[in-house]
């Protein structure tokens, strides 16, 4: 992954097509789209899993379905713990099928209609609370060595100690990169994070307009800024977080994506 | 075996609204999905027919954009669908609605086991399942959380009580009703979704069931819907104690104190 920014290269966030969509065909075209913009650009398509709760199609099934070219150094797939076991197995066996090496492992948001992994699927033996991204990570390690490089979220809104423990954690388990929850301005928890930790860590930078969406997302009220420029932002925490990688959420694909190229 | 799934389109409920004039709930520009209950029964279809083999078809009736829901099942690996729709069909009561899906059932014919949902999440009656069995004269269990097992003749099954549950043996043709306990419905794959949104959905109006026009809709109906009005809205919000665990704890407990959560000297 250190390479990844050292060539500069964008982690950009694709979502694939919701379930309930009416219009799938569309949705996939689009999604095509912007996936082979990315992967002709130089870039690393990162497919959610499931964001926010919100059903969609898994991306390994929208890549072999659609034939989509995978470049080995260029594809990270979202991985969270809303699976059955045969489902969590199924997309493990696709990545590997089809060459994908960057899982980004995280807990994730359910949903009622999720079904959630049970410590004995991961074999988390002498767990009673919920299986986590930790869980997961080891589980992976495990039942598939050395075919992933596997990476973990780190959320600066949580309380920092908390989110520390939760790291050492994911770091024990195997973490090879970490990619932050998105930030719009220099992160004082974020800052202590580069320093405590050796492993890669991609800033996640939020591209779109709409802040309000963004507490959404972190589940943290960020307050609205009606200046907030999210190229110039983007500038900002290159500047900021030079030894760091860029990983893009929502960005718009017809306005601002001919603007990145020339910003790192 | 063969096993009918009755699935209703519902508005997504946390967007439904009443009419002030009709009492009913404004379906028009609402988002619609699979009544969530109808979702586990789907699923417990599918279970058995890859457990033991049955053809699965399902169900429904309501408008022709129900057909969203109708075609989710079949993405989910039921066989195929009918959809129930007519003008004449609305306004239908619990009664005249399972009136018009037993009519359906008759005419799919040789049908071992049904199985509904609980109840809908619009009208929240529990009626329709055991209004089904009864224009049938099938056998029926409600609240059903596990099916123990099934054959040609009979099928156990678990039936959630408050304090616990019941074992029922029943025998087919039946109707059972489920909970959400009895399983955790799959989510569609693309392949199956693909599939889904090319089948053909067949429409069957009042004279292909051959329903007494007289048991349909507003004028079949014998319940009339007086009032309805929808729950208040529950305020939540988050509030973030900072401190150490210690700090915390006193806040919290404060806190709740203060909104009459809890009470006690020894908090």
């Amino acid at each position: 992954m250190r390479e990844h920014i050292e060539n500069k290269m964008y982690h950009i966030e694709i979502l694939p097509p919701k379930q309930e969509t009416e219009n799938l065909q569309e949705e996939l075209k689009l999604f095509a789209e912007k996936y082979n913009k990315v992967l002709n650009g130089g870039y690393c398509a990162c497919i959610t899993d499931n964001a926010m709760g919100y059903l969609a199609f898994q991306g390994t099934e929208i890549i072999e379905h659609l034939k989509l070219p995978v470049f080995t150094n260029q594809v990270m797939i979202h991985l969270n713990t809303f699976h059955t076991k045969a489902d969590l197995h199924n997309i493990l066996d696709s990545c590997k099928s089809l060459g994908i090496k960057y899982l980004l492992v995280v807990s994730g948001d359910g949903s009622e209609r999720l079904p959630k992994l049970q410590p004995a699927d991961v074999n988390a033996k002498g767990i009673t609370r919920s299986v986590t991204a930790v869980e997961l990570l080891k589980y992976i390690e495990s039942e598939y060595p050395n075919d992933f490089c596997l990476g973990v979220a780190f959320n600066p809104y949580e309380p920092a100690e908390h989110e520390y423990e939760k790291l050492d954690r994911k770091l024990k388990a195997g973490a090879k990169f970490i990619v932050t929850q998105p930030i719009i301005q220099k992160n004082d928890v974020v800052d202590k994070l580069i320093d405590y930790c050796s492993i890669p860590v991609f800033i996640e930078a939020w591209m779109s307009k709409k802040i309000s969406l963004l507490s959404q997302a972190v589940g943290y009220e960020i307050p609205e800024n009606e200046q907030f420029d999210p190229i110039e932002t983007l500038k900002m925490l290159h500047k900021i977080y030079s030894q760091c990688g860029a990983y893009l959420s929502i960005l718009g694909f017809k306005t601002q994506y001919a603007l990145i190229k020339d910003i790192w | 075996m063969k096993i009918v799934v009755c699935i209703k389109q519902v508005p997504a409920t946390n967007e439904a609204k009443i009419d002030p004039l009709t009492k009913r709930i404004v379906r028009e520009g609402l988002k619609a999905v699979m009544n969530p209950f109808d979702a586990y029964a789907v699923e417990e279809a599918i279970r058995l027919k890859e457990k033991c083999g049955a053809e699965v078809i399902v169900i429904s009736m309501g408008p022709e954009k129900a057909q969203r829901c109708l075609r989710e099942a079949v993405s989910l690996g039921a066989d195929r669908a009918v959809l129930l729709s007519d003008r004449a069909f609305g306004g239908s009561d619990t009664w005249a609605t399972s009136y018009v899906l037993s009519k359906a059932i008759e005419k799919i014919g040789q049908v071992d086991l049904v199985i509904c949902g609980k109840q809908a999440v619009d009208g929240d009656t529990a009626q329709v399942g055991p209004g089904i069995a009864a224009h049938l004269d099938f056998a029926q269990a409600t609240f059903v959380m596990k099916v123990e097992k099934v054959d040609r003749r009979h099928i156990r099954v678990q039936r959630m009580r408050e304090n616990g549950y019941d074992v029922c043996d029943i025998k087919l043709p039946a109707v059972i009703t489920v909970v959400k306990d009895i399983n955790m419905p799959r989510v569609p794959t693309l392949k199956g979704r693909l599939a889904s949104d090319e089948i053909d959905i067949p429409i069957w109006r009042p004279e292909d069931i051959k329903a007494d026009i007289e048991k349909i809709g507003l004028d079949g109906s014998p319940t009339r819907v007086v009032k309805t009005q929808p729950p208040k809205a529950r305020s939540r919000k988050t509030i973030r104690i900072e401190g150490s665990p210690q700090e915390c704890a006193k806040q919290l407990a404060q806190r709740l104190r203060e909104e009459d959560s809890i009470s006690g000297a020894n908090i």
